[in-house]
């Protein structure tokens, strides 16, 4: 009886698991279309919002949506399209584009831009030039992202520093977060930091810093690495001070307190994108936002985007290009403006009051801004390999365990490199 | 090796019927993983246009691959420690709860419990215990008057991946020995007590000497573990948004196949690492043929 | 008899050091029910009894998922676990009592290429098993995970045979004379005989498959009805990370694993104490 039992449950099982197998017959009619982006779980919600109310106009288009946590994305991104199973529209990181396209796994959307004259005209020119190359654009931006300086408006008022404003230097950064810097049960380890950044990635503090200390991060021709040229080096110096100031915590420390030690309550003041705001609104973070400070010359920041590109095998590229355009258009920008991850790249929207009206007290004028003196993140083939040198290589540096200058000669070899070997 | 027996008439039939899905799954496993791998590795492939023919290529630039040369030996490294660290204690642990002593269930469960978690959750905890400020090791260390230690800074970070990788696997070693012992006749024990035997000289000769089938298969997974570890040396080693500060070869070979696009280069560092699997595991089946007894 | 003293020395220093290793192999888990018991501010705290005492991480890291979301995650974990469970044991065991027992041409060959296969990390043979499977039209289904259950593999061919290897030859000469067929001597003697070893098996490979990230997340399409427990909340935990909730990520962990323990308690009987304390008889 005992065993009957048993094969009957397995017997079950295996039917249950062929069953899941049968495909629905392909024919005429409606396509089906996929779309895989990375994501949080809200973002999945949002997307299958628009991804309705796109098919509530297109009918004869469905679309599957398949949202995975960033490192799984791409992960499973390689295996579809090496499988020769790509995805008809996937999410794109700017600065990764250049590989992707250059090893042709991308559709010339040119003709279709041109199929729709003045499609282009609402959207931020800053966030379309990543995706442009000589023979036109191989991906669009869905939204951007530029970086400012976070602060808690709290630990701010209990040290009785004043809130950091337009005229602030890196200077006054450095001096502000000394203030508050704080061991308040004098157990001997700091409780509080003045300031926390993520320094392994360029994008939320060192090509920013560079920028305003008068630095370059790479030539043009993407052949030879700046970081270690003119006022580059002043930036470090002033990043290694930060550390060695003890106003913010090294790297491994860092990690004890989770990925974020502004969302954890642990330090004073950050430099983020947009997309850290849901989380900080979520832990009941007292914050505001403002410019990202001065350098010796002028005042600089970072400009990112996430895009669209359309896989060239795609089978349904005509749909995935109706998808893209429905959700660049007012009512999926203006669902992502709700989403409050980023910005939306159509001015009318992100000027108009979806995303400037947001709810909370957030200055979002201030994103929106930078974008007078924001630069683009450099786009470049072996992007990543070069950013894993470089941030691998600092993190001796901030950790105390190694030297900054001399670290740094060793770098640019190795990122030079990298440079030459992704030609 | 020539044990066994010789199958007669109607056996034949019945030994290829057992032994049919194997034989598919090794088809398909030794064109999926080995051939294609041996394949990719000639090549340079981009995972997107036809494959170009580089021939020894990916193999010659493994010498001169500073970052893959680090990996490796973090790995050779890290092996070195993990294997006899896993062997020895789950042998011990299986002799010591293969007695008729009070609470050996509940040892046993204790000792098991890390191996049915994944490494994914237990690291997230294991990197809290680790913490130099708030951990609870460093309490610990400090409530005994000693000075706190940065245990997953570069110098000690191979240190207590080490010890967390052997945690998480003392388990399952501990249940394939306690399985190994089992099947060890009872009368050899009592033959050796008529003898005079104390437990040591009962322990080493025989109870080792007909444990060693298990102690080879052992050895043997820990090694291919040790090659391919992973996870938990990810999790516990990444820094802020960056990388791994003890890159080990299975990462590097991710990293070369998923995030810079050289599925060649990937396989060729696989190959390599499997040749290195193969002659260990030849001297283990030199070994096998040497010294393991079997019935 | 009196009980030599350097026994009893002998027994307390083996206590002393399985209740030092206990400890160690049970803080990681107290650790970690205790952070998802606490309060974010005392997260950090050293305190192990969490004060105050709250299962609110628990509610916070269900708010965002789908109200059946749960369900689906755990019955597909399970099935699929199952499944592999079954199909292992079943194909490895047979295969590894003919490398035991009988003599064919090509065995120790056919044996060492089995092997062989184990020594390729899963990270390089992803993409040309996918392609594989993509020719036989089984992307998106859940046959990629378990058809291979089905045919056989390395690990526990290789753990059954070593333990096959041990068990009295005797016992085959004698079935052998009463005219048993292969098959009856591995169904009647060799699988009862093998207990042990069996259950260790099955718990190995049940948490190889509950616990897999890669296969499920390349194969099945990740949406909370589809894809398996492992896979939906490591999509629900990246964010909690960036935040340094350890309260609600402890949760998350310690929810991760709670099937997987309560099987092992239920199963526990069978898988560890029923191994028994003293060789077989002959």
């Amino acid at each position: 009886m005992k065993k009957l039992w048993f094969v009957l449950v397995i017997a079950s099982l295996l039917l249950a698991a062929c069953g899941g197998g049968a495909k629905p017959a392909a024919g005429q009619g409606p396509v089906e279309i996929t779309f895989t982006m990375w994501g949080a779980p809200e973002e999945l919600a949002v997307w299958q919002a628009v991804v309705d109310d796109f098919h509530k106009v297109n009918p004869n288009i469905a679309v599957k949506v398949d949202v995975s946590d960033w490192d799984s994305y791409w992960t499973k991104l390689n295996t579809l399209i090496a499988g020769g199973t790509p995805p008809d529209v996937f999410a794109m990181d700017a600065p990764l584009f250049l590989d992707w396209q250059s090893r042709g796994a991308l559709l010339n959307l040119q003709p279709y831009i041109d199929a729709n004259p003045g499609f282009l005209d609402g959207i931020y020119p800053q966030t379309l030039t990543a995706y442009k190359t000589a023979d036109g654009y191989y991906g669009l931006p869905r939204d951007f992202q530029t970086i400012v300086l976070f602060y808690n408006k709290d630990m701010f008022d209990e040290s009785g520093v004043p809130y950091p404003n337009e005229d602030w230097t890196y200077d006054d950064l450095t001096a502000a977060a000394l203030m508050l810097t704080r061991d308040k049960d004098n157990d001997g380890k700091v409780d509080q930091y003045g300031f926390w950044s993520d320094t392994w990635d360029m994008e939320l503090l060192w090509s920013e810093a560079i920028w305003a200390y008068g630095g370059e991060i790479i030539s043009a021709d993407h052949t030879k690495t700046l970081i270690g040229e003119g006022g580059a080096r002043d930036a470090w110096a002033f990043i290694d001070n930060l550390y060695k100031e003890g106003v913010m915590p090294t790297p491994t420390a860092a990690g004890e307190f989770g990925l974020d030690l502004f969302q954890s309550g642990m330090a004073a003041m950050t430099t983020i994108g947009h997309w850290a705001v849901p989380g900080y609104v979520q832990s009941g973070i007292n914050f505001d936002v403002a410019p990202m400070p001065k350098g010796p010359a002028g005042r600089a920041t970072s400009v990112n985007s996430a895009g669209f590109v359309i896989a060239k095998d795609s089978k349904h590229p005509d749909a995935a290009f109706e998808f893209i355009k429905f959700a660049l258009g007012e009512t999926g920008q203006t669902k992502l403006a709700q989403l409050g991850f980023a910005i939306p790249v159509l001015k009318s929207v992100a000027e108009g009051d979806a995303y400037l009206k947001q709810p909370g007290e957030l200055n979002q004028k201030v994103f929106l801004d930078s974008l007078a003196f924001a630069r683009m993140k450099p786009v470049f083939k072996g992007y990543e390999e070069w950013a894993g040198v470089v941030g691998d290589g600092l993190i001796p540096v901030f950790d105390g365990e190694a030297e900054l200058n001399a670290a740094l000669d060793e770098i640019i070899v190795a990122a030079d490199e990298v440079l030459a070997k992704n030609k | 090796m020539d044990y066994g027996l010789k199958p007669l008439g109607r056996e034949k039939l019945w030994l290829w019927l057992m032994l049919t899905p194997t034989l598919i799954g090794l088809t398909f496993g030794a064109i999926g993983s080995l051939l294609a791998t041996l394949g990719l590795s000639l090549f340079n492939w981009d995972l997107i246009n036809p494959p170009q023919w580089a021939g020894a290529e990916n193999y010659i630039q493994l010498f001169q691959n500073k970052d893959y040369i680090e990996a490796f030996a973090n790995t050779l490294k890290f092996s070195t420690l993990y294997v006899p660290g896993v062997v020895v204690i789950s042998l011990l642990l299986a002799v010591l709860l293969n007695r008729k002593i009070r609470g050996v269930g509940f040892f046993r469960t204790v000792y098991f419990l890390p191996t049915v978690t994944s490494a994914v959750a237990t690291a997230l905890v294991w990197n809290m215990i680790y913490g130099k400020e708030t951990g609870i090791l460093n309490f610990a260390l400090e409530a005994l008057g000693f000075a706190p230690v940065c245990w997953l800074c570069t110098d000690n970070a191979m240190m207590s991946v080490v010890i967390v990788n052997v945690w998480g696997a003392v388990g399952e070693g501990m249940i394939i020995f306690l399985a190994g012992l089992t099947a060890i006749p009872r009368d050899y024990y009592e033959a050796a007590s008529l003898d005079g035997a104390n437990d040591f000289q009962r322990f080493f000769r025989v109870t080792l000497p007909l444990v060693t089938p298990s102690v080879f298969f052992q050895t043997l997974i820990a090694a291919i573990n040790a090659f391919q570890a992973y996870d938990y040396i990810y999790m516990l080693t990444r820094r802020g948004q960056g990388d791994s500060s003890v890159p080990v070869a299975v990462y590097s070979i991710y990293r070369n196949a998923f995030h810079f696009f050289r599925m060649g280069d990937a396989s060729a560092q696989a190959i390599q690492l499997a040749l290195l699997v193969a002659v260990f595991m030849a001297i283990m089946f030199w070994w096998e043929r040497r010294y393991v007894v079997y019935e | 008899m009196s009980k030599p003293i350097y026994k009893t020395i002998l027994d307390v220093v083996a206590y002393a050091f399985l209740i030092f290793g206990a400890l160690t192999m049970l803080l990681p888990f107290l650790w970690m029910i205790s952070v998802s018991l606490r309060v974010p501010a005392e997260q950090f705290s050293r305190n192990i009894v969490p004060n105050p005492l709250t299962f609110q991480n628990y509610f916070d890291l269900f708010r965002d998922l789908p109200d059946d979301a749960f369900f689906y995650l755990t019955f597909n974990s399970f099935k699929l676990s199952i499944l592999t469970v079954f199909g292992q044991v079943l194909t490895c065991a047979m295969a590894a009592f003919v490398f035991a027992i009988v003599k064919f041409k090509g065995r120790d060959f056919l044996f060492a290429l089995l092997v062989a296969t184990l020594m390729i990390p899963p990270q390089v043979s992803l993409i040309p098993n996918f392609i594989i499977f993509k020719y036989l039209g089984w992307i998106g289904t859940q046959l990629p995970l378990i058809v291979p259950a089905f045919w056989g593999g390395a690990f526990g061919t290789f753990l059954l045979r070593q333990y096959f290897l041990t068990i009295p030859r005797d016992l085959v000469d004698a079935a052998r004379m009463d005219g048993a067929s292969l098959f009856d001597i591995f169904w009647r003697i060799y699988l009862p005989l093998s207990k042990p070893a069996v259950a260790a098996l099955s718990i190995f490979v049940f948490k190889d498959a509950w616990n897999d990230l890669l296969h499920p997340l390349v194969y099945l399409p990740t949406n909370m009805h589809k894809t398996t427990l492992t896979v939906g909340l490591a999509f629900f935990q990246q964010q909690l990370q960036m935040g340094g909730k350890f309260t609600v990520l402890m949760a998350g962990a310690f929810l991760s694993i709670l099937p997987l323990l309560i099987i092992f308690f239920i199963a526990q009987k069978q898988f560890i104490e029923g191994i028994a304390l003293s060789g077989v008889k002959r």
